[in-house]
C-alpha cells in the first residue's frame, strides 16, 4: 500500500525582476491508495510543479511531501517512482525493449528479472509482438504506450503522469484511457494523473482534486462514485457526476474574470 | 494500392496492431533496390565528370604541366604494383590515424564537458577557437623544432591541428541535445555513465560523424606537410621526390592512390559505421512527391 501525502506545499519561483512569484499556496490532500487521483487545474496553475516536487526534482519552500508505504521504513531509501511523460520520450536509439531496461536499469533492478518484467508490460500495453522495433517507426499512439510500460515496470511505488494525453487525437487517447484504467486497476497501482481535461478528471480519477489557478490551491476534492471499471461516458449518472466536477471548474474561471 | 489499405482501417481501430503492409514488403524492396542503383550511378558519373574535365584540360595544356588521365592511372597502378607502395601508404596512414585517435579521445569527453558545464565552456572556449585559426603548417612547423624528425611530431601535428575543429564540433552538438530526455533520465536514475553513453553520445553521432570526416580530410592535409619536411618516407616525401624531378605525374599518381585509399575508407569504414548506428532513424524523404 501507498499513497502520496501533500501538506500545505508551498511554492515561490523567481521572477526575471527579482521578486518572488507564489506558485504553490498551501496545497494539502491525500492521495488514493490503489487507485488513481487525478490533479485537476487550469493551464499553468502549479500542477506540474507540484508533480516535479513530489518526484524530486524540485524542491518545495515550505510543507511537505510524503509517499507513505508500508513496504518500506519511510526514509530508509527514496521511494520508487514511475514517470509518465506528456511526450512519450522514448530513446530513439533503442529498441522498445531497451527503452524499458534502460528504466530497470536506472532503477537497479537485478538483470535476471529484466526479461520478464519486459515481456509482461510490453503484453500489458498490447505491444509485445514490436519489442525489437526502433520507436521512431511506431505511431504517437504505440510510442505513448511504451512511455506507460516503461513507467510500470519499474513497479513503481507511485505512478507520475503528466498530461500523458494531450498530444495524442481524440480517438487514441480515448482507448488509451480505457486501457490505462484498466491496467491501473489490474495492478492496483497508486497512480497521480495531472490534467486539464475534466472529462477525463472525472472518467479516470478515483479521486479529483480540483485546483486554483496560481497560485495553486485545493478547491474541492470529489471521489468518484464510480469504480474504475464501471465508469461510463455515456451513462446518465456518470455525466451528472461529470456536470458537478465541471461547474466547481467554471465556477473557478468565473471567480478568475 | 498501398493507401487504399490504409483508407480501409476504420479510425476506431488504426491503434490495432496488426501489421497490414505484409503483402506490399516485396514491391518496396525492389523500390528500393532501383533507388540504391540511382544513388551508386550518380556516384560513378560525378567521377567520370571529374576525369573528363581533366582530360579536357590535359588536351589544352602541355603534358608536363597536365598529364593525361590514364597516363597518371597507369603510373598509379605502377606505384601499387611495386611492394613499396603499402609501405609507404601505411605510414602514412598510421600518421594519421594515431593522430585523430589522439584528438578524437579528448575531443568526444572535452566537448560533452563543455557542452554541459557552463564554467568548462568559459575556460576551455578562447583556447579552442585561437586553436582553430593556426593554421596547421605551423603546428607541423613548431612541432618538428620541438620532437625532431620523429614519429612523435607527426601524430602530435596531427592531433594538435585537427583537436580545435573536432572539439567545437562536439561542444556545439552537446549543447542542443534534448533536455527532456535529460530529465527523464533523472526520473529514471540513470547514472551519469548511463547518461554519457545511452543519452548523450547517441544524439551526437552525426555531429561525430561529420567531425570525423572533415578530421580525417584535415589530418592527412597536415601529415603530408610534415613528411615533406624531411621524413624519408611516406607519401608526403614520395610527392616531394616527384617535385623535386618536377614529374607532375609522380605528384598526382601519389595524390591519387591515396585519394582512393581514403575514398575506400570514407564509403567502406565510416559508410558502414554510419549505417550500423542510425539503423534507428527512418530515411528523410524531403522531396518525395
Amino acid at each position: 500500500m501507498a499513497y502520496i501525502h501533500v501538506d500545505r506545499a508551498v511554492k515561490f519561483f523567481p521572477r526575471e525582476d527579482g521578486t518572488e512569484m507564489l506558485v504553490l499556496d498551501g496545497v494539502s490532500f491525500d492521495s488514493k491508495a490503489y487507485g488513481i487521483t487525478c490533479l485537476l487545474g487550469p493551464s499553468g496553475c502549479g500542477k506540474s510543479t507540484l508533480l516535479n516536487v513530489i518526484s524530486g526534482l524540485e524542491r518545495l519552500d515550505r510543507g511537505r511531501v510524503e509517499i507513505i508505504s508500508n513496504h518500506r521504513d519511510t526514509g530508509a531509501r527514496p521511494p520508487k517512482l514511475g514517470y509518465v511523460f506528456q511526450d512519450p520520450r522514448l530513446l530513439s536509439w533503442k529498441r522498445v525493449e531497451d527503452n524499458l531496461i534502460f528504466a530497470l536499469k536506472g532503477m537497479k533492478v537485478p538483470p535476471s528479472e529484466w526479461q520478464e518484467r519486459v515481456h509482461k508490460y510490453l503484453d500489458l500495453v498490447g505491444l509485445l509482438e514490436f519489442r525489437k522495433q526502433y520507436p521512431l517507426y511506431l505511431s504517437g499512439g504505440m510510442r505513448q504506450r511504451i512511455g506507460l510500460a516503461r513507467g510500470l515496470v519499474v513497479q513503481p511505488e507511485v505512478l507520475l503522469m503528466d498530461e500523458p494525453y494531450s498530444k495524442l487525437d481524440q480517438l487514441t487517447a480515448r482507448k488509451l484511457r480505457e486501457d490505462t484504467l484498466s491496467i491501473c486497476a489490474l495492478l492496483k497501482q497508486t497512480t497521480l494523473l495531472v490534467t486539464h481535461d475534466v472529462e477525463e478528471a472525472a472518467y479516470m480519477g478515483d479521486r479529483i482534486v480540483v485546483m486554483s489557478a496560481r497560485p495553486a490551491r485545493v478547491v474541492d476534492i470529489f471521489d468518484n462514485p464510480f469504480s474504475a471499471l464501471e465508469r461510463n461516458l455515456d451513462d446518465v449518472h456518470f455525466i451528472e457526476f461529470k456536470k458537478k466536477v465541471l461547474q466547481t471548474v467554471l465556477n473557478l474561471v468565473k471567480e478568475e474574470v | 494500392m498501398e493507401k487504399q489499405d490504409k483508407a480501409l482501417v476504420v479510425p476506431g481501430e488504426a491503434e490495432s496492431f496488426d501489421r497490414e503492409d505484409a503483402p506490399v514488403r516485396p514491391s518496396r524492396k525492389a523500390a528500393s533496390r532501383r533507388k540504391a542503383a540511382w544513388d551508386n550511378s550518380l556516384r560513378i558519373g560525378s567521377i567520370v565528370a571529374i576525369f573528363f574535365i581533366w582530360w579536357i584540360l590535359s588536351l589544352i595544356f602541355p603534358p608536363t604541366l597536365i598529364p593525361k588521365p590514364w597516363e597518371t592511372l597507369a603510373e598509379a597502378g605502377a606505384i601499387i604494383s611495386t611492394g613499396n607502395f603499402f609501405v609507404e601508404i601505411g605510414n602514412t596512414l598510421r600518421r594519421v590515424l594515431v593522430g585523430f585517435g589522439l584528438a578524437m579521445a579528448v575531443s568526444i569527453p572535452l566537448g560533452i564537458l563543455m557542452g554541459t558545464l557552463r564554467r568548462m565552456e568559459s575556460f576551455f572556449e578562447p583556447p579552442v577557437i585561437l586553436g582553430l585559426t593556426m593554421p596547421g603548417l605551423i603546428w607541423a612547423v613548431l612541432m618538428i623544432m620541438f620532437f625532431g624528425l620523429t614519429e612523435t611530431s607527426a601524430y602530435a601535428a596531427v592531433a594538435i591541428t585537427i583537436f580545435p575543429m573536432l572539439t567545437i564540433s562536439i561542444w556545439q552538438g552537446t549543447k542542443s541535445i534534448d533536455k527532456d530526455l535529460i530529465d527523464m533520465s533523472n526520473v529514471f536514475q540513470a547514472t551519469p555513465v548511463m547518461k554519457i553513453v545511452e543519452v548523450i553520445l547517441p544524439q551526437l553521432i552525426s555531429h561525430i560523424l561529420a567531425a570525423i570526416r572533415y578530421g580525417l580530410g584535415l589530418a592527412w592535409k597536415v601529415v603530408v606537410v610534415v613528411e615533406m619536411f624531411g621524413f624519408s618516407n611516406g607519401v608526403g616525401y614520395q610527392v616531394v621526390r616527384g617535385f623535386n624531378v618536377f614529374s607532375m605525374k609522380t605528384v598526382l599518381a601519389w595524390a591519387l592512390t591515396f585519394l582512393i585509399v581514403m575514398i575506400l575508407i570514407e564509403f567502406g569504414l565510416i559508410g558502414w559505421f554510419e549505417r550500423s548506428v542510425t539503423r534507428w532513424r527512418p530515411r528523410v524523404e524531403a522531396w518525395r512527391r
